[in-house]
């Protein structure tokens, strides 16, 4: 999702203005992902490294995040979207916002239409080193460690690998995103800003994803849909 | 009836004991509840409720330690039931003192505590009686041989209870016409707790809807309660018997009764229930487990759809609240050396703490009373009040509370890796750690543990993890 700070310094607003724009995308995006069969759709909201930002933009976009969270979980749950919040390590994260994402993942537990994973305070890194210490601290033996266990030792370990993934306003860069997931993920760059995607935006994307030939090393491999990310 | 002693075979109680599978039964709390009445009544352990005990202020806990201490003393192995009789003792040990009209009571008296027991077995009976599947002889005898074989666990032997059924019936008339009086812990349950009983951890977050069920809950309890007591106590005590309160009482036993019998064994299961009503208990997936999250779902939404309260409200608690719900554990408006002992009991029966670690951390919190006492009780009467605390605990140097952050660190730390990883945590605190971690992330270092406990116990800092600890 990113595009929010240079969405509003083109309107000569401040930086808060572009996250607040962000919103209807997001909203957008769930439904138009949810309308087109999508069943796994990951959002990263907020990584590890977005805590060295100014603390005012931090605090704006806890606010935020709160504020949509209350707004449209009624919404998500009605839909059938299954909600969690991937990373959620930081003790900066201010007690009534962790609440009610607790209660959004509570409410929304037992749906599922489609599985929307917000990546919030995460880091690709981070998991897999919290999967490596699960693994120590399960006594796995190191010859029984495979790709297989590894996955199994990562956050929501149900979450398949990523088909697809979209990030906005031409920037280029992993950015430490579900580093394990995205291994043999597509990756799209549309140019426009992420206040500005909409569901035609995603129908592009998907477009040229279906064009793409799948083969994960393989020759005649063909292509499947599963997954999706949006960064 | 022979007499019973402690030491015999691995499992006394035998594979197909009555008292175990009662305890396991959702309507013994019933008993519980009427046995409670009644020993309160004992003017030993009146005074020794009323000047100690947290289960006013606490009495979830207070039932939860209660339902897990039951089940360590009929525990199949001999281990078990040897440690937390030993345990018991030395809990007792620490509670005895002298009312305000200066008679003196102790936790020890041998009498008393054979009273608990019989109170316990006689109700048991009564739950019986009423739910419609009164005891035979032998069944009778053999759980009454069953209760005399608890006392024996933890007295060392059952002399204080006479040795057969027939001389028993005439103790406990003997001690309901002559030695029981309308104590003020019998007025506190049947009008206090019952009418105040406080939100259970699966409700805290509901003040209205908890209020609004207990408006109705509490004084039925109480009516159901009285009108299960022995005629001559209630005339005695001058209990009031309400309209329609007999009627009652007997239809909430039947439906127990029915319930067990009718209902699938883990519907009306102690641990379903415990589950039920908190959160934190750990035991995963029994048949109220659906309830559970389904009523969770709806608080969610509730929390969800309510308008956003004020987050500083939420971040700062006031003084008053923390002073309440987390200093003064016996509720009586002061902090005094009862309040820390039962925080040092609540963390001891946690942890299931030996000898040595739970002398290591009595020892701590008396260090802080002595603390507490020199600093801030300014009119020297012995307990500090709200206002005293409030005044100048910012001001106290804390090494008090640094010697038992240090001690609770040891004794979590099992280990002994100077670090507490996620399973010590859950069991100190039945949650798991996640937010409440500073940094690092794979568990609290002790300077880092410290440093938090000294915060949130001197009232600077709220933390959700402690609140479930002590509050």
């Amino acid at each position: 999702m990113d595009g929010n700070g240079r969405w509003a310094a083109r309107r000569s607003l401040p930086r808060t203005a572009g996250h607040e724009a962000a919103e209807a995308a997001v909203i957008d995006t769930i439904e138009a992902a949810r309308s087109a069969g999508i069943q796994w759709l990951s959002l990263y909201a907020f990584s590890t490294e977005n805590w060295q930002r100014p603390a005012g933009e931090v605090d704006v976009l806890m606010r935020l995040v709160r504020r949509t969270i209350r707004k449209h979980a009624p919404a998500l749950h009605a839909r059938g979207v299954r909600c969690r919040f991937l990373g959620m390590a930081d003790p900066r994260i201010p007690p009534p916002l962790a609440q009610d994402i607790t209660d959004l993942t509570t409410l929304t537990s037992d749906n599922r239409r489609m599985t929307l994973t917000i990546a919030f305070d995460h880091g690709g890194r981070r998991d897999i080193v919290e999967a490596a210490r699960s693994l120590i601290r399960a006594a796995v033996p190191a010859e029984q460690v495979t790709e297989a266990t590894f996955a199994r030792h990562l956050p929501y370990s149900d979450t398949p690998d990523v088909d697809l993934v979209i990030r906005t306003s031409g920037e280029q860069r992993i950015s430490n995103f579900m580093l394990w997931q995205v291994a043999y993920a597509e990756w799209v760059f549309p140019r426009v800003l992420w206040p500005d995607f909409r569901a035609t935006h995603l129908w592009e994307c998907l477009d040229a994803y279906r064009r793409r030939q799948r083969r994960f090393g393989d020759v005649r491999r063909p292509a499947a849909t599963t997954g999706e990310g949006v960064r | 009836m022979n007499q019973t002693t402690a030491e015999e075979t691995v499992d006394v109680f035998g594979p197909d004991s009555m008292l175990r599978r009662l305890v396991n039964e959702a309507r013994w709390s019933l008993a519980v509840a009427r046995a409670t009445v009644l020993e309160a009544a004992h003017p030993q352990i009146g005074m020794a409720l009323i000047g100690n005990s947290t289960f006013v202020t606490h009495p979830w806990r207070r039932l939860r330690n209660t339902v897990v201490s039951t089940q360590r003393m009929l525990d199949p192995d001999r281990h078990v039931r040897g440690r937390e009789a030993a345990r018991l003792n030395r809990l007792h040990a620490r509670i005895s003192g002298t009312d305000p009209h200066g008679r003196r009571y102790d936790a020890m008296d041998a009498e008393a505590r054979a009273w608990v027991v019989a109170t316990l077995f006689e109700s048991a009976v009564t739950m019986y009686r009423l739910s419609g599947e009164s005891l035979d002889g032998p069944a009778m005898e053999r759980l009454y041989a069953e209760f005399r074989t608890v006392l024996a666990l933890i007295e060392g032997d059952s002399d204080r209870l006479p040795a057969t059924l027939r001389e028993f019936w005439d103790y406990y008339d003997d001690m309901i016409d002559h030695r029981l009086e309308n104590t003020e812990a019998v007025r506190v349950i049947l009008y206090r707790l019952f009418a105040n009983v406080p939100a259970p951890p699966l409700l805290r977050g509901h003040p209205a809807v908890w209020a609004a069920g207990r408006a109705v809950a509490g004084p039925v309890a109480a009516a159901i309660t009285i009108a299960s007591l022995p005629e001559s106590f209630c005339r005695r005590a001058a209990l009031p018997d309400l309209p329609g309160a007999r009627a009652l009482m007997h239809g909430a036993y039947l439906a127990t009764g029915l319930a067990t019998r009718l209902l699938p064994d883990g519907w009306t299961h102690v641990g379903s229930f415990m589950s039920l009503l908190d959160p934190d208990h750990a035991g995963g997936s029994g048949p109220w487990q659906n309830v559970r999250r389904r009523a969770d779902q709806a608080a969610a939404l509730l929390r969800l759809l309510s308008p956003a309260p004020d987050e500083m409200d939420q971040v700062t608690r006031s003084a008053d609240r923390f002073f309440a719900e987390v200093l003064d554990q016996t509720g009586d408006g002061y902090l005094a050396w009862p309040d820390l002992a039962a925080m040092a009991r609540e963390v001891a029966t946690r942890l299931d703490l030996g000898e040595q670690d739970e002398e290591r951390l009595y020892d701590a919190y008396a260090a802080w009373w002595r603390e507490l006492q020199t600093e801030l009780d300014t009119d020297g009467d012995g307990r500090v009040t709200r206002r005293e605390y409030a005044a100048s605990a910012a001001l106290l140097p804390g090494s008090g509370l640094i010697k038992i952050a240090d001690v609770l660190f040891d004794v979590t730390d099992v280990d002994d890796d100077q670090m507490i990883d996620a399973q010590e945590y859950r069991t100190l605190f039945r949650t798991a750690f996640h937010r409440d971690l500073t940094g690092g992330g794979d568990g609290y270092s002790r300077s880092a543990f410290v440093r938090r406990f000294v915060s949130f116990m001197s009232g600077q800092q709220h933390s959700v993890a402690y609140d479930s600890l002590l509050s």
